[in-house]
């Protein structure tokens, strides 16, 4: 990843590699964003149940109980945990160095993984689920989501076993992490709920799903990225690979031990919380050195995001990332943490890693990948400018009103003599704020899914230039120089 | 890249999330599990009651039917089953979340409370009351039926939802008859209660 100039041979190889992934990649993405769409309305419309309690009172299917965990499914399962799996497939081929040999296996893995979805989705949303944040679907439903998930990754680890025998980049580290410890959190956790005696630990093992969810999938895969995409984007190599290097092996070494300070006070061993609560504050550390490595790779060079959607979406995704470590950080201490656990700040902080880092820097990688596999350019850059203004208006709105509802509501509820509903009243105009950044989200990832969709069909614009945002398309050099960086 | 290099970084990789999942995950877990009741002593002071978690307690028929719909329901997303030390929050100030005030009982959850359930329903959010208790809460089948039909009848401000369709509309007037699945549900919320008392066998914590 320097700024030497490929030669032909190394140009038609990499052409060669994204002909190679083309249809199981765009697979993975177009489903992805389908049921990102789904997962957004979803989002919508529990918000607003919650809001006005008395909605829909006679429909079984629109109690907040149910609506809410499917929305969380079909976030998670459908889009987050796909989409990753396209991007590390590409990832993975482009530095490798390996074509993608089998497509139909992996479209067939991936036509099973969105059965596993649709499942685990259908089944919480008809009355089955179990009320276990993010693995509430029946027991029978999460092998079949493993054995997907196998037969896809399967085909990653060769590729990067085949590789030569120069230096590995961290993206391929970040890749490689995600890729082996999903599967173990998942089954752990699936078999601690379903096949455990000891019902107090179950309940915490989904705590520590969740968070580990967060460090071990999402923030991984968006780490790959930014390494990827900042570097390719700017002609520069990484600011340090060094501190690259220890920021991985920090973030590796603790994330596992974090989870357990979303019950702080509950029924665990105070080690266990009080060590969680440590581990996240130790992360944020491994975060901000993450991200300033990766903003000095940028420096002098922070105009380019002006034009280029690769690098915008992912710079903001990193600058999420610093968010989500701060807070997570901050909500793990008593001073914070007894007031906001249980607060609408958990959903605040859960879809700031679902959507506000991981999905943005994922959408990063989306603008950059799919014209080099489809050969076309994306159609229009206004469109991917809507897409970006109103998603991230949306996740601050949303952010910013479960944070602030969330220290309203902790506030009221320790008013121990105020009547308890009160703690309802005060944060539920925070919660219309919640609804609001769903209705804005749902509509730029309509924009989105349209977008994709044409490129699935064929239908980009079939020029050399990449589609820019406040640019001719096509023309970086015009960017570049309205940039002042020529 | 040769396969020493690969599986070295693949062992790396493995033992740095082996450690906390072996000490933070699977001992904790092998210890808690298939727990037994501890005895009472004498010092304790109980009588009618053999052990802690009380068998009487052990959930079976209808009140276990009544656990799975309060799980399909999701009625933890919005409601925790967890009273935590002051330290840790103010629960133990709201009257009647930490069990029976007037006997002495009321006080933090315990692990052992959970041992009646599958999963321990701790909870995602606190939007709703904590029902650690609520079985001495709510004396009446008749209030707990009408929190589930009609919330907001007995609270304005609630935020709860009705569960309509979990009662069928009564043929003789406006009222509505409770369906097995909400009776289940009742027996289940009735039979929440978390204040035995803890045998001065059992540490704190452990």
């Amino acid at each position: 990843m320097t700024s030497e100039q490929p030669t032909p041979e190394e140009m038609s190889e990499r052409a060669a590699i994204d002909r190679s992934a083309r249809f199981p990649v765009l697979f993975f993405f177009t489903s992805a964003a389908a049921w990102l769409l789904v997962a957004t309305l979803l989002g919508f419309f529990s918000s607003l149940k919650l809001c006005v309690p008395g909605l829909w009172d006679n429909c079984q299917f629109m109690g907040y109980g149910r609506l809410f965990p499917a929305h969380m499914n079909a976030l998670v399962y459908g889009w987050a945990m796909q989409a990753g799996l396209g991007v590390v497939l590409w990832l993975m081929a482009r530095l490798s160095r390996n074509k993608i040999e089998h497509p139909v296996a992996l479209i067939v893995a991936g036509a099973l993984w969105n059965a596993g979805v649709t499942l685990s989705v259908v089944t919480v949303w008809f009355g089955f689920g179990n009320s276990v944040p993010l693995l509430d679907f029946p027991a029978w439903v999460w092998p079949i989501m493993a054995i997907a998930y196998a037969l896809v990754v399967v085909w990653i680890l060769p590729m990067f076993r085949s590789r030569g025998e120069s230096l590995i980049y961290v993206s391929e580290m970040f890749v490689l992490g995600a890729v082996v410890w999903f599967p173990w959190i998942f089954i752990t956790a699936n078999l601690l709920i379903n096949k455990g005696t000891a019902p107090v630990m179950a309940a915490g093992a989904s705590a520590w799903f969740i968070t580990n969810l967060s460090y071990f999938w999402m923030a991984p895969i968006a780490l790959a990225i930014a390494y990827y995409i900042i570097p390719k984007i700017t002609g520069r190599a990484i600011f340090s690979y060094p501190l690259a290097q220890v920021s991985f092996w920090i973030l590796a070494a603790l994330s596992g031990w974090t989870g357990f300070a979303r019950y702080m006070g509950g029924p665990f061993p105070a080690w266990m919380s009080a060590v969680s609560g440590t581990a996240s504050i130790f992360i944020l550390l491994a975060i901000i050195v993450t991200v300033v490595n990766l903003l000095m790779t940028l420096k002098g060079a922070t105009k380019i995001w002006e034009f280029s959607p690769s690098l915008r979406f992912t710079v903001f995704g990193m600058l999420m990332l610093a968010v989500y470590g701060l807070l997570s950080a901050m909500s793990s201490t008593y001073i914070f943490g007894k007031s906001l656990q249980f607060s609408h700040f958990v959903v605040g902080l859960d879809t700031l890693a679902f959507y506000g880092f991981f999905s943005m820097t994922v959408f990063g990688a989306i603008y950059f990948i799919v014209p080099r596999i489809t050969g076309n350019e994306w159609p229009s850059g206004k469109r991917i400018r809507t897409h970006f203004w109103f998603s991230t208006y949306g996740i601050i709105t949303l952010v910013v009103c479960m944070l602030i509802g969330g220290i309203a509501q902790g506030g009221s509820l320790s008013q121990w003599n105020q009547a308890f509903s009160t703690s309802f009243v005060t944060s539920s105009a925070y919660v219309a704020g919640r609804c609001i950044a769903w209705a804005l989200i749902s509509f730029s990832n309509f924009l989105f899914l349209y977008q994709l969709a044409l490129m699935f069909i064929g239908k980009g614009r079939k020029t050399s230039g990449p589609t820019l945002i406040h640019a001719e398309p096509g023309k970086v050099e015009s960017a570049k120089a309205a940039a002042g960086l020529n | 890249m040769s396969s020493n290099k690969f599986w070295k970084l693949l062992g790396a990789l493995g033992v740095v999330f082996a450690l906390p999942w072996l000490f933070l995950i699977v001992i904790p877990f092998i210890k808690m599990s298939n727990a037994k009741p501890v005895p009472y002593t004498e010092a304790d002071g109980v009588e009618g009651i053999a052990a802690y978690p009380d068998k009487a307690l052990q959930r079976h028929g209808s009140s276990d039917y009544g656990r799975q719909i309060y799980a399909a329901e999701g009625c933890a997303y919005c409601h925790t089953q967890v009273v935590r030390p002051t330290y840790a929050g103010p629960d133990m100030w709201r009257p009647g979340w930490g069990g029976r005030e007037e006997e002495g009982l009321a006080r933090e959850t315990h692990p052992g409370d959970y041992a009646t359930e599958k999963v321990a329903m701790l909870g995602y959010q606190r939007i709703g009351q904590d029902l650690s208790n609520v079985g001495h809460r709510i004396k009446s089948r008749e209030v707990m039926h009408q929190h589930l039909a009609d919330p907001r009848g007995l609270d304005p401000d609630s935020g709860m939802p009705a569960y309509k369709h979990l009662y069928k509309k009564s043929s003789i007037d406006d009222g509505y008859v409770p369906t097995g699945k909400a009776e289940a549900l009742v027996d289940y919320l009735m039979s929440l209660k978390k204040d035995q008392k803890i045998p001065s066998a059992v540490v704190s914590g452990s």
